[in-house]
């Protein structure tokens, strides 16, 4: 035999493995979507693009928002929330198909299962910090300077990449048994977008709305934080250490609740296959 | 990829055993579209069966030991290829265990992890990579995988575009080039040319030459005693006989031979 038996792969550490194989399936992702796509890279950030301008000018020139909340450049505000959100959909989206689309391989390989899902937020996350250059010309293009904030990014990032991969891990598994869900999450979605601080601020949100404290139940969403958390490179004023906290823990919290969801699950799964 | 230990138990089967199965059972869903509830899901690996499921495999236990060839053994819908994905790792016991001690190089649906639009070039790192492969051991074996699929000049064209005997033969040249202590086979080998299958058979011959554990499932008699030293019967999702191949292959012949009917019994999986 040769010197490339000198490592066996099993001798590897299990956490050297799974990072081997998450690196595999991530690239295999995106070269999938670039060699297929002339216009890979664009199609990733048409879509939160063209929703920003969409929002702009109902927003903006239609309805003449103001600037209550100081967000100002809107334009630019729109953008960098609507970048993140689609990193959050599309990993929601794509973990809800993750099985009957992957079924092939997940037949046929036996991988740590929480790779399949692991790999759409990687690749989508990826994906998403690759669109910040549209984020960039659009802050030279409206002349405004990031602040020291903006060194809170990797913050926001990590607690992304947790929140979504504690979502996808509840979603893949469900779907395969409720067809149904597919298309419920697709309605979650839209709904949380509306609710989420994507097209405006959170400090607009009313305290109660008739009887029903609406504030809180807003604040309660863990993706608030986050975007604070992004917004705060060009509007310090939106940096919220409680919502941060909030976002952190939720986080952490649907995470342990995908991890327990998705390892007792998974021999149901398999047996679908 | 491999220790599939899911289970509580791990009875060390011998010191040598590269594979032990002990009181290994799974069951399946009689009918896909029975009523399902929550519950149903989250409580898994409860011992008693529900109405309109059926144990696909119960009460099955073996050791293989390192450099044995085993024949699996059994009609369609005994349970042989659900053993078979279960040591591969691809599906996971509801009770007993399967404990791997060493790397599995499975020859299940393997072009499973081909991408249809990505070069062979590029499938050869992503699938041989899964299977735990690094960069550079697949560089170090990427011309011998070529070789042996006999598919020169068709490195950098879409693996959609291959011929459905191109992919399969690039496939199963991966898988056999991995390297791993064990190999596991399910009737892969019936696909490709008559030339390709004999240039197959001796790749594992050579294989098992060099010390390799095969696990083996087949309907051919011919592949099984051509292979195999041991074999194991299944039937009805139970392990009946454990024995030398001829003698399993004999009893099977008895029970289902060419002038006794079938029997009904056992229903399919």
């Amino acid at each position: 035999m040769t010197a490339s038996t000198a490592v066996r792969p099993t001798e590897r550490t299990p956490f050297a493995k799974y990072r081997h194989s998450l690196w595999l399936l991530t690239k295999r992702d995106l070269s999938v979507r670039y060699t297929t796509n002339a216009l890979g890279y664009v199609w990733s950030i048409l879509d939160p693009l063209l929703m920003s301008l969409i929002y702009f000018f109902v927003f903006e020139v239609i309805m003449h928002r103001g600037n209550k909340a100081g967000e100002d450049p809107y334009i630019l505000y729109l953008m960098a929330g609507l970048l993140p959100w689609t990193w959050f959909n599309s990993t929601i989206t794509d973990a809800a198909r993750v099985f009957s689309k992957e079924a092939k391989l997940v037949r046929s390989v036996s991988l740590p299962r929480t790779l399949w899902v692991a790999r759409i937020v990687l690749s989508k996350g990826i994906e998403y910090v690759a669109s910040l250059a549209v984020l960039a010309i659009f802050a030279l293009a409206t002349w405004t300077a990031p602040t020291p904030y903006a060194a809170w990014f990797p913050l926001g990032l990590l607690l992304q990449a947790i929140l979504v991969f504690g979502l996808g891990l509840i979603v893949a598994p469900l779907t395969v048994f409720y067809k149904d869900l597919e298309r419920a999450i697709r309605l979650i979605l839209r709904v949380l977008f509306y609710a989420s601080a994507v097209l405006y601020s959170p400090m607009l949100w009313p305290s109660h709305l008739g009887p029903i404290p609406i504030r809180p139940l807003l604040e309660a969403n863990p993706l608030t934080g986050i975007m604070g958390i992004y917004r705060a490179a060009f509007w310090p004023q939106e940096l919220d250490w409680t919502h941060i906290l909030i976002s952190a823990i939720g986080s952490l919290v649907v995470l342990g609740i995908g991890l327990l969801v998705f390892r007792r699950s998974v021999p149901a799964v398999l047996k679908e296959m | 990829m491999v220790a599939i230990d899911q289970t509580q138990t791990t009875r060390s089967g011998g010191a040598d055993a590269v594979i032990s199965v002990s009181g290994l059972g799974i069951r399946f869903k009689r009918n896909k579209r029975a009523r399902r509830t929550f519950k149903d899901l989250f409580a898994s690996r409860q011992r008693r069966t529900r109405p309109g499921e059926f144990w696909a495999l119960r009460n099955v236990s073996f050791d293989i030991r390192q450099g044995e060839a085993i024949g699996v053994v059994g009609r369609n819908g005994q349970g042989k290829s659900t053993l078979l994905k279960m040591i591969a790792g691809v599906l996971i016991p509801d009770e007993g265990s399967v404990t791997v001690r060493q790397g599995v190089a499975p020859l299940i649906e393997i072009t499973g992890g081909f991408v249809d639009d990505l070069t062979v070039r590029d499938n050869v790192y992503l699938t041989a990579g899964l299977h735990g492969m690094t960069k550079r051991q697949i560089d170090a074996k990427f011309d011998e995988i070529v070789e042996f699929a006999e598919i020169p000049g068709f490195l950098d064209t879409p693996y959609k575009h291959l011929s459905s005997g191109m992919k399969v033969r690039i496939a199963f040249s991966v898988i056999t080039q991995l390297d791993e202590p064990i190999l596991i086979v399910d009737e892969v080998l019936a696909v490709g040319d008559k030339a390709f299958r004999e240039k197959c058979y001796e790749r594992i011959e050579q294989m098992l030459a060099n010390g390799r554990t095969m696990f083996f499932v087949s309907h051919s008699e011919r592949d099984l005693k051509r292979f195999c030293a041991r074999g194991l019967y299944l039937k009805a999702g139970e392990l009946v006989m454990d024995g030398p191949i001829d003698d399993v292959i004999d009893r099977y012949n008895d029970d289902y031979g060419m002038n006794t009917l079938p029997p009904v019994e056992g229903d399919a999986a």
